[in-house]
């Protein structure tokens, strides 16, 4: 008796037909409410990002209209501070106060302690590269992205390097060399866990004028 | 079988039920992790086959690729006998490169060593190194190195910071700098111990940052606070990277009388034992990564122990000698309420190892706290804060959210330390008060001196205590800053030391201090004896006095009072054991008391003749002279270039290099590995399913 009670043997026991096989089918209901939780959360993730982004949109216009530190919903510890537009990839995105994970899972982060997007230096956006900044990968060298500010201006970038680092290669931050936009996010784009050790960059210098673009590359 | 009841029956029929739920589960959890762990292998085998290229390189902060250095390996062996410890430390460059190179090597040696020689080897030939002005020998040097000859310099940075530099090193040869320093051992509670600091933690670099120097060899810039940060923030390799830097020690222990116990504290070591007084320690691997400190502690058999040693040298005409002399232990008084203000270093240097030891040796300080007594918690790191406004009464409600918020702290951010010292140190003075700081921190910044004259100014009837803790604790400040506070050190290293080393320090705070010391030398000698003041002491802990004098005649008289009870000593100094190196340490001795008389305002340019005169006649290594050694031939043509290049450290051991230098933001969540594994569950759930209803 007891050794048929193992994997693809029939439940052996006398027992009615609805609770026949009631281990296995509680296992498969288990993994199923486990596999379900899982996958809702990580749906989650997603959604939260994409719905977060349509709420801030409208903060952003808003902002546009003179106010300032518009909160996207009441109890937001973030907000918009620009607007992020690649033309040739039909990206927009709104960048949101703060590169911490709080702020993250809803937009792309500007770095405290760098100057603001079209502010003079070398300013530092982290976004996650599996939601908001997962357009970084097809992002060539010449491209363009435009900034649009609180203030209405317009700033236009040009993408001149892109690069693999190490999130300690916190020299990308540093303040000195032209005004630039530098974007971060996590490499490999296809890793499952969120984590690793390495960074995708992308540095951005400003284009002053059209005669600036021709000492450009591309 | 047959007489088998249907009750039984269907028992046994449970029975199996039971079991096959039981299995059942297990399997499922068992299948359940074999799918995770797959699905997590696949996913982390796709971000480690990336991450292999570049990890060895090394860069500046600022992402320079930094020219190829020496490779350096260190060979140390000490001579102890009694209470001083003569050290022998043979650093060698390997040059691996095909260029030419100049090689720079910051490094740590004990707070309190007098380096009195320094000699370059080259092959089977030694040059002698030479005292000169700091100014004067970088020239020598730098004209040496110019005209292609080999050459060695070393300077002092801080009393615990070094720097060797080594010219003209040729493509795959090696050059060794072979120094050597004399030093006192620390004695407390019964127990001898010898510290060799093998790395200097990156430091915390206040301050706004200066133009930098064209050479720039250290990870920080100089700063207004900190004028020589580059000179003491060597590059540190990158943990993955591997360790480096392998030192290997040998010490010869001859403590005149039997020994009872040796212990390694931090590194596994071979000791033999030719007779009862003498040891001999290797360390048991051979060698070791420059990557924590290394202490050797020992006790005496307890009948035999001397409670006075007189060593002396006789130089040119004059004696010197080093004396010490053990107060009896305390009888326990009545103790006395105190106000108790604990200190936490929160930085991100005190992440990993450091903060879990760190708040452990809290946790217990603040469970030892009696009705009665008041205390305040400070924690600081990029800023400070302190739990309550002012001190609050102990009970166990406050002490009990004490421990609770204590745990919560994490360490990150900034080492301002100043702000914690100010919160800490009130500045007043009342009579009636005891009042203690117990600061546990790595002592890991740059400005050490602002932080002396901080709590000279503040200190008022405060006693401060410092606890130095982690792999790589600056001794300096520990011991300056305890000196300073008129309060004791202790080094926590590992978290089975907590226990102990909280222990012995309770024990100090708790008892009466032996108080106004005094040593009176005889009429006539011409006693010249350092430190000039003598600090208060706490139970277990020695007079230690260097003094020069002009003959060994009469007795020396030791006397200061310990809870309204005067106690003498009287040693003759005829009866003296002669030890080389007498010298040095008196004038090692009498430079830090000059170097600390700027501290009350003796301009600097006074105090820089005396020592400058002092450590001339003395061959001393101080802040204003360096060892200069010279080769007479030129070895490098002038065309060949010469590459500088700064010898990497390791990370201290249990530092969190990301905490230290920081990271940029993390760029990812968890989304996709959540959807594919609960994707992957619901379909074998809806397989499970169907093929049993099939």
């Amino acid at each position: 008796m007891r050794s048929e009670l193992a994997w693809g043997a029939e439940c052996a026991w006398p027992a009615s037909r609805r609770s026949r096989c009631l281990p296995w089918r509680s296992l498969a209901l288990a993994l199923a409410l486990i596999g379900a939780l899982q996958f809702g959360h990580g749906a989650w993730i997603q959604a939260k990002a994409w719905l977060a982004q349509a709420l801030i949109a409208r903060a952003w216009d808003r902002t546009l209209q003179g106010e300032r530190q518009v909160r996207p919903w009441p109890w937001a510890d973030t907000w918009p501070v620009a607007r992020l537009t690649v033309p040739a990839l039909g990206i927009e995105r709104y960048v949101l106060s703060g590169a911490d994970g709080s702020a993250l899972a809803f937009g792309p982060g500007h770095l405290q302690g760098t100057p603001a997007p079209g502010d003079a230096g070398n300013s530092v956006v982290g976004g996650h590269r599996d939601t908001h900044l997962a357009f970084l990968r097809d992002l060539l060298a010449g491209q363009r992205i435009e900034v649009e500010r609180a203030d209405g201006r317009r700033v236009v970038y040009r993408v001149v390097e892109v690069a693999v680092l190490d999130k300690r290669d916190v020299w990308v931050a540093k303040q000195e060399g032209p005004t630039r936009l530098t974007l971060v996010t996590c490499f490999p784009f296809d890793a499952l866990r969120a984590g690793g050790p390495q960074r995708y960059v992308v540095f951005a210098f400003e284009l002053e004028n059209r005669g600036g673009e021709r000492g450009m590359r591309g | 079988m047959h007489s088998d009841s249907p009750v039984r029956h269907r028992r046994a029929i449970a029975l199996d039920m039971l079991g096959f739920v039981a299995r059942a589960t297990a399997v499922a959890l068992a299948a359940a992790a074999v799918l995770v762990a797959a699905v997590l292998l696949l996913a982390g085998r796709a971000e480690a086959a990336e991450s292999e290229p570049g990890a060895l390189l090394l860069h500046t902060l600022d992402g320079r690729e930094l020219p190829k250095a020496p490779l350096l390996s260190t060979d140390v062996s000490f001579r102890v006998s009694g209470m001083v410890a003569r050290a022998r430390v043979v650093q060698v460059f390997q040059n691996a490169s095909a260029d030419w190179v100049e090689g720079v090597y910051v490094f740590p040696l004990p707070e309190s060593a007098a380096v009195d020689r320094l000699r370059m080897l080259v092959g089977e030939r030694e040059i002698e190194g030479e005292i000169q002005e700091r100014e004067t020998a970088r020239r020598t040097y730098q004209a040496a190195r110019d005209g292609g000859r080999r050459a060695a310099l070393m300077d002092q940075e801080r009393p615990n910071i070094f720097t060797t530099r080594v010219a003209n090193i040729g493509p795959q040869e090696s050059i060794s700098v072979e120094l050597e320093y004399q030093q006192t051992l620390r004695y407390d509670d019964g127990r001898y111990s010898l510290r060799f600091p093998m790395v200097v933690g990156p430091r915390y670099i206040p301050g706004f940052v200066r133009t930098s120097a064209p050479e720039q060899l250290g990870w920080s810039p100089n700063t207004d606070q900190v004028p020589d940060a580059a000179r003491i923030t060597p590059p540190v390799l990158r943990p993955e990277a591997g360790l480096i830097n392998p030192v290997s020690l040998r010490i010869a222990l001859d403590a005149g009388v039997q020994i009872e116990e040796v212990a390694s504290a931090y590194h596994p070591v071979t000791v033999a034992a030719p007779s009862v007084s003498r040891r001999e320690i290797t360390l048991a691997a051979g060698t070791t990564p420059a990557n924590r400190d290394f202490e050797l502690a020992w006790t005496l058999q307890r009948t035999q122990a001397p409670q006075v040693a007189w060593f002396t040298e006789e130089k040119a005409g004059r004696h010197y000698g080093v004396l010490m002399v053990l107060p009896p232990a305390p009888a326990p008084g009545a103790r006395l309420a105190r106000e108790v203000v604990f200190v936490l270093d929160t930085s991100g240097s005190m992440a990993g190892a450091s903060i879990r030891q760190a708040k452990d040796a809290l946790q217990l300080a603040l469970a030892r706290l009696a009705p009665g007594d008041a205390f305040n918690v400070i924690e600081f790191n990029s800023a400070a804060q302190a739990l309550h406004p002012r001190a609050v009464p102990v009970n166990p409600g406050s002490v009990r959210r004490a421990i609770d918020w204590v745990q919560s702290l994490q360490a990150r951010g900034g080492t301002e330390m100043a702000s914690a010292l100010v919160l800490a140190l009130d500045g007043s003075d009342e009579a009636k008060r005891v009042r203690q700081v117990v600061f546990l921190t790595d002592g890991s910044v740059g400005n050490e001196q602002a932080l002396f004259h901080l709590i000279r100014e503040r200190l008022g009837d405060t006693r401060l205590f410092t606890i130095g803790i982690g792999s790589a604790p600056n001794s300096h400040f520990m011991t300056k800053a305890a000196e300073l506070g008129r309060g004791t050190f202790t080094y926590i290293g590992r978290i089975e030391e907590v226990q102990d080393k909280m222990t012995a320090l309770f024990a100090k705070l708790e008892s009466p201090v032996l108080k106004g010391l005094e040593v009176i030398w005889p009429e006539g000698a011409r006693a010249e004896s350092w430190p000039a003041r003598l600090p208060d002491l706490y139970a277990g802990e020695p007079v230690v006095v260097a003094a020069a004098l002009d003959r060994l005649e009469g007795s020396v008289r030791v006397r200061g009072t310990r809870a309204g009870r005067l106690w003498e000593a009287q040693v003759p100094l005829a009866q003296s054991t002669g030890s080389a190196g007498m010298g040095s340490l008196w004038a090692r001795g009498k430079v830090e008391g000059l170097m600390d008389s700027i501290r009350n305002g003796t301009p600097e340019d006074m105090v820089r003749a005396e020592v400058i005169n002092l450590a001339t006649a003395h061959n001393l290594v101080t802040r204003y002279t360096s060892f200069v050694a010279v080769d007479k031939t030129p070895v490098r043509v002038s065309d060949a270039q010469l590459k500088l290049a700064a010898v990497p450290t390791n990370l201290p051991e249990g530092w969190d290099y990301g905490k230290v230098f920081g990271e940029l933001p993390q760029g990812a969540t968890d989304s996709r590995f959540a959807l594919l594994s609960g994707s992957i569950l619901l379909l074998l759930a809806l397989a499970m399913l169907r093929r049993r209803t099939a």
